[in-house]
């Protein structure tokens, strides 16, 4: 393999040199009398270069045959070795495809690195992040933002599309006409939006997604300058886009264009997410503090705008942009470098399994290389031998672990967490085949080059098979790599014990409601045929009757969103009575509206007073229930039973129009009174570390498509829902579902049907995902581990078998030879688990952010990693040792 | 064969040692044209000889050849079978 190389870089010095040997020559011959002639100088280099070709072809091919005799001879070596590689090869592969698609390239814009989220938090109310943008700031960013080189706001809703096949509810993002010149993408076919149709009053547009041209319209080109209706509204269909395009996420189904105007003011509420793309040479820090100053600046933008006095205080709104790649994969970046490492490690233990194995090969084998170079074979003549039986090996492990990583692929694209950014377009791609080579070839030059160090003179060859005492030196090297087996394994089995018990924690919390035999669905109901929220909540109020008449259902009822899921609608609070200081903003909840029942459907727990039943949802009872966090932080001395609470709205004098439809509002939301006190839900993630203060209010005094969100009422309930309960499995089917609503309205499109236990999966499923990885690799390294201390034991004792032998011979206890040689592999095995503690203790905080509620020194994993790893090394070690205890001495004798 | 044993009595240049043979075999053989170079460098790669740039007797850069140990041994064996072969002949002939 070396000469191959060399030979290709020697290529050019050869044909150099040959044109001046055989000028040598001409000059030479031209000098006598009687020459002797060069002949035909072409025919000569050919055929010299056909010399070296051949005797390239020759070595590589000689050596080939030879790795692969020497491999059939040895089948159980090859396909052990091959096998082991192959595992881990297969599962780094995988990993590495993951990773690249997801963290290392996971958005498919031009230079997406210069893309930026427009976020904004209010540190002193302790909202981070996820506040958003409003029209104002849009504007504001827009003309004086000289960081951004492009800014666009949007906003994702659910809408029924009609018209073209059955009724279908859809993710529809609506976006300002800047934000595909942000991304810098063009669409497949037609166009995108113009700056007219970005302007109030402009017909409505869209763009369909890759994926919902396909299964909706069958990839039909005359689908372009076609209308459908969403939500009622008309939409022309103005193009497609590439089916790679996800934003924000891959379950868009399509884009419209969302219409801004400088006459709404600041804009509020904060309904938009922002995106921008940093001019050349701007960092994230510099947009920060340009649009920081831009929002002190705000005041003067939109003077004696009551929501920018309200906001903006004395500066409390701050601008918290992050790349957009750090907003898409900054949650899964970190499990899934973790889980690459943990491959990686898998694979140095396979690795040094299959070196031990060459190892010991390359000593049984010492006589055929003395022989071999007794013979005159030079040293890297065997040297080429060893490489090329490692390539063999490498490249047949190489093309398994494709093969596995292929299947490993498909698995996980098909049952990974959905909130992997791109993980349907993770795939097998010329990156990841790339690597595998890579890996590869770093495996061959890895075992190749082991019996190279071992180079012992000639002497040393000749008498080591006779030996009978195994030299120290010689078991130094297997001895370190069993050490290093034993270190990683633990590190791994470390991280995985520590994930499980994250798991199980999280598994046993309280979620605060029952998940059991529950179904859920959305349904939205279209404006243009439920125009008001009187008529959005009889609709829901007749769909509840005719489910609740379902057989086997125990209880329906629905909320606008449930626990984990968005939909609420999060507004500041204001306490009856009770004074809020100018300049300061009030305490805020997240405001859901429900139909009666809900708390009994749910299963939540209610702690003190009453629920909302039908009837006060029928007569608009002003009434609302709190949840145990929204009583501790609005009331953390006193019974809130009683107390009158609203939603906090901005002060307004005279009507305005609303950038949406032009309707106007003049009121504030009316006063709340708290009839009772639930359990808490979690808001948006499993383990939130404070739980969410929330509000129900009955559906029929909430936001509707008659009341525009300036209103602050609460949630549009226009889209709700629904929960199904049954008193037992299996659930109530699809097809009963759908029969009682088209009682109702055969044109309602039902979405996200799934199980509340399914949305409890779907909350943990990184978690899930990362453990069940850790868990595979841990165990793969404590296999391979044990199989590597079984091997390494096995062959000292067999090395051992004439000393052993002469030992029982002179009178030795059997049980105490067992005890010597588990003595000895246990040494190297603590040895390993020191160092393997060391790490784990020290590397421990690099998956703290994955764990919950579990240290990453946890003493009790610490403790049942270690006895398990000791336990099952000693046994390890202890089965040879036993098989060397139990020799027959006329056997030993006789052996050599 | 005949390369070889030229190379025997020393390290020289391919002109040299197409000269050789010519000699030594009194001007009957002649190395074929054409033949000589592609010989030695299939030698060289089998290892029978080795290589190196030197100065020529008339100043010029030459590439010289040298006979190693592995070609020693091939040289010795080919001889061997080869004045067997010829005594068979000779045998068969002087009958």
């Amino acid at each position: 393999m070396r000469h191959f190389i060399l030979k290709l870089v020697r290529r050019r010095r050869l044909e150099r040199d040959l044109e001046a040997e055989l000028r040598f020559h001409e000059e030479m011959a031209s000098a006598r009398d009687n020459p002797i002639r060069l002949g035909n100088r072409t025919r000569i280099k050919d055929e010299i270069r056909d010399a070296w070709r051949l005797q390239l072809i020759d070595t590589v091919w000689r050596d080939a045959t030879h790795g692969i005799r020497q491999l059939w001879r040895n089948p159980a070596f090859a396909v052990a070795a091959v096998l082991t590689l192959a595992l881990a090869i297969g599962a780094t592969s995988a990993m590495f495809a993951v990773v690249e698609r997801v963290v290392l390239n996971p958005l498919p814009y031009p230079k997406s690195d210069r893309l930026i989220q427009l976020d904004h938090s209010f540190p002193v109310l302790n909202l981070r992040s996820g506040i958003g943008m409003t029209a104002g700031l849009y504007y504001q960013y827009l003309d004086r933002g000289r960081a951004l080189d492009g800014v666009a706001i949007f906003r994702t809703d659910e809408m029924t599309v009609t018209g073209g096949g059955e009724p279908e509810r859809v993710r529809v993002t609506s976006a300002t006409t800047t934000l595909f010149p942000v991304l810098q993408v063009q669409p497949a076919i037609g166009r995108w939006f113009t700056e007219q149709e970005g302007a109030a009053g402009a017909p409505q547009v869209a763009l369909l997604s890759h994926a919902l041209w396909m299964r909706r319209y069958g990839g039909d080109v005359g689908m372009l300058g076609r209308s459908v209706a969403l939500n009622g509204v008309p939409t022309e269909i103005i193009g497609v886009m590439p089916a790679s395009f996800a934003f924000p996420d891959s379950r868009i189904d399509a884009w419209i264009n969302q219409q801004v105007t400088r006459a709404t003011g600041f804009g509020l509420p904060f309904r938009f997410l922002g995106i921008a793309r940093l001019r050349d040479g701007a960092t994230v820090a510099d947009a920060r503090k340009e649009l920081n100053s831009l929002i002190a600046d705000l005041s003067q933008a939109y003077p004696g705008d009551p929501g920018v006095s309200g906001n903006i205080g004395n500066g409390k709104l701050t601008s918290s942009p992050m790349t957009l790649k750090e907003a898409t994969v900054g949650d899964v970046e970190r499990p899934l470098w973790i889980l690459l490492a943990s491959v990686v490690v898998v694979l140095l233990i396979a690795c040094a399994n299959v070196a031990n194995l060459f190892m010991v090969r390359a000593e049984a084998r010492q006589r055929e290389i003395a022989v071999r170079r007794a013979l005159g074979a030079g040293g890297t003549g065997i040297a080429r031998l060893f490489v090329a039986e490692s390539a063999l090996l490498s490249i047949a492990a190489a093309f398994a672990g494709v093969a596995l990583a292929w299947g490993a692929l498909r698995l996980l694209v098909a049952y990974g967490p959905a909130t992997l950014p791109r993980i349907e377009e993770i795939r097998l791609d010329s990156m990841t085949i790339a690597f595998t080579f890579v890996l590869t070839l770093l495996t061959t030059i890895a075992f190749g080059a082991i019996p190279l160090t071992r180079r012992a003179p000639l002497s040393a060859f000749l008498e080591g098979g006779r030996s009978t005492t195994a030299g120290r030196r010689r078991h130094r090297a297997r001895q370190l790599l069993m050490g290093a087996q034993v270190a990683l394994a633990l590190v791994l089995l470390v991280s995985s014990g520590l994930m499980v018990r994250s798991f199980q924690k999280l598994r046993t919390l309280d979620p605060g409601f029952n998940a059991a035999s529950a179904l859920t669905f959305r349904i939205g109901l279209p404006n243009r045929e439920y125009p008001s929220r009187a008529a959005a909540v009889a609709a829901h109020q007749a769909i509840i009757d005719r489910l609740s008449a379902l057989p086997g259902v125990t209880a329906v009822s629905a909320s606008s969103a449930l626990p984990l899921q968005d939909g609420c609608f999060g507004n500041t609070v204001l306490v009856e009575g009770r004074v809020n200081p100018t300049g300061t903003i009030p305490p805020g909840a997240r405001l859901c509206a429900v139909a009666g029942g809900y708390v009994e459907t749910m299963g939540m727990r209610l702690l003190r007073g009453s629920s909302i039943d039908r009837g006060g949802v029928a007569r608009g009872e002003l009434i609302a229930i709190v949840n145990q966090a929204f009583a501790d932080a609005f009331f953390p001395s006193r019974d809130p039973i009683g107390e009158r609470v609203r939603s906090n709205a901005p002060p307004r004098s005279t009507p305005r129009p609303d950038g949406a439809g032009g309707l106007t509002w003049d009121g504030a939301p009316p006063w709340l009174t708290i009839v009772g006190v639930v359990s808490n839900t979690p808001a948006q993630a499993l383990a939130e570390p404070h739980p969410t203060p929330m509000l129900f209010m009955p559906m029929s005094i909430a936001g509707g498509p008659d009341i525009p969100p300036i209103a602050m009422l609460g949630p549009n309930v226009a889209t709700m829902t629904y929960v199904v309960r049954s008193a037992t499995l299996p659930l109530v089917s699809a097809k009963d579902v759908r029969r009682a609503i088209d009682a109702v309205d055969a044109n309602l499109a039902l979405a996200q049907m799934q199980s509340l236990e399914e949305i409890l999966d779907h909350a943990s499923a990184l978690m899930t995902f990362t453990m069940v990885l850790l868990i595979i690799a841990a165990s793969l390294a404590l296999m391979l581990g044990v199989i590597g201390i079984y091997g390494v034991v096995s062959y000292i004792v067999s090395q051992r078998t004439a000393e052993i032998g002469i030992r029982l011979a002179l009178g030795a206890q059997p049980q105490r030879l067992t005890l010597m040689i588990v003595r000895q592999g246990g040494v190297v095995t603590l040895a390993g688990i020191m160092v393997g503690l060391i790490a784990a203790l020290s590397g421990g905080q690099l998956i703290e952010s994955l764990l919950y509620d579990v240290s990453p020194r946890d003493p009790a994993v610490f403790l049942a990693t270690t006895v398990t790893l000791l336990g099952i090394a000693v046994l390890a070690c202890w089965l040879p040792a036993r098989r060397a205890a139990r020799l027959n001495l006329t056997e030993v004798l006789h052996m050599d | 064969m005949l390369v070889l044993h030229a190379i025997q009595r020393g390290t020289m240049h391919g002109y040299a040692i197409a000269q050789t043979i010519h000699l030594l075999s009194d001007e009957v053989l002649k190395v074929e044209e054409g033949s000589l170079y592609p010989a030695l460098h299939r030698l060289e790669l089998d290892g029978a000889i080795s290589s190196k740039w030197g100065v020529s007797e008339n100043n010029r850069k030459a590439k010289y050849y040298t006979i190693t140990s592995k070609g020693r041994k091939a040289i010795a064996s080919q001889e061997k079978t080869w004045s067997r072969l010829s005594a068979a002949v000779h045998r068969v002939l002087s009958r």
